[in-house]
């Protein structure tokens, strides 16, 4: 299947980093829009084909999608080698290693 | 960079907007800041509360950065927010 022209896809990675700056600066007032950004990003990050890069993927929870900030509705801690993050909107957790190996960062 | 070449096709969550004239004549005048964007319309958030407002036949200015502004006809925008970044994409080669 043929992928999305480049330049369709430039404005897809600005799209999706505005929306997380506009979820940071929405959060305080209404945390419900900034899910909705967050929401949106995705939605255009699978259309386009463009990976979430890792500074914003771990701005949300990858389960509901609700857009995480430290000490609100997010709980980091450090266990057994990997960073727990907790949604405290759904519940659920993600794990990420604590040590990244040179080169294969993806998580 | 949102610019007026590629407007219809950037992000509109988080600009500045006013409704310049509208099917719908309560809806002229309103301005503020969009918060949200589904296919057919936007909601603002005004001095007043959130307003939604449809796309079609209403025609916005939008304020970009740097001082721009563009007058959009809404027509144009009706489409998934996703969707709307191939929608206007330019037509290579024959």
């Amino acid at each position: 299947m043929r992928s999305p022209p480049s330049h369709s896809r430039k404005i897809a990675r600005e799209r999706i980093s505005i929306l997380f700056t506009r979820a940071q600066e929405f959060f305080d007032d209404d945390p419900a829009a900034s899910h909705r950004c967050v929401v949106l990003a995705r939605r255009i990050a699978m259309r386009q084909r463009v990976r979430i890069e890792r500074e914003f993927r771990r701005r949300f929870c990858r389960h509901c999608h609700a857009y995480l900030v430290v000490g609100k509705n997010m709980r980091v801690r450090i266990h057994r080698g990997k960073v727990i993050v907790t949604c405290r909107e759904c519940g659920r957790q993600m794990r990420y290693p604590l040590e990244v190996r040179h080169g294969t960062r993806k998580g | 960079m949102i610019a007026p070449r590629n407007i219809l096709r950037h992000e509109l969550i988080g600009l500045d907007v006013l409704v310049r004239d509208a099917a719908n004549p309560l809806h002229r005048g309103i301005s503020g800041r969009v918060i949200d964007e589904t296919r057919n319309t936007l909601v603002i958030r005004t001095a007043c509360g959130d307003k939604r407002i449809p796309k079609s036949r209403t025609w916005f200015r939008f304020l970009l950065g740097g001082g721009v502004l563009v007058e959009v006809d809404g027509s144009a925008l009706v489409n998934a927010p996703e969707k709307r970044i191939m929608q206007h994409a330019k037509k290579r080669g024959p």
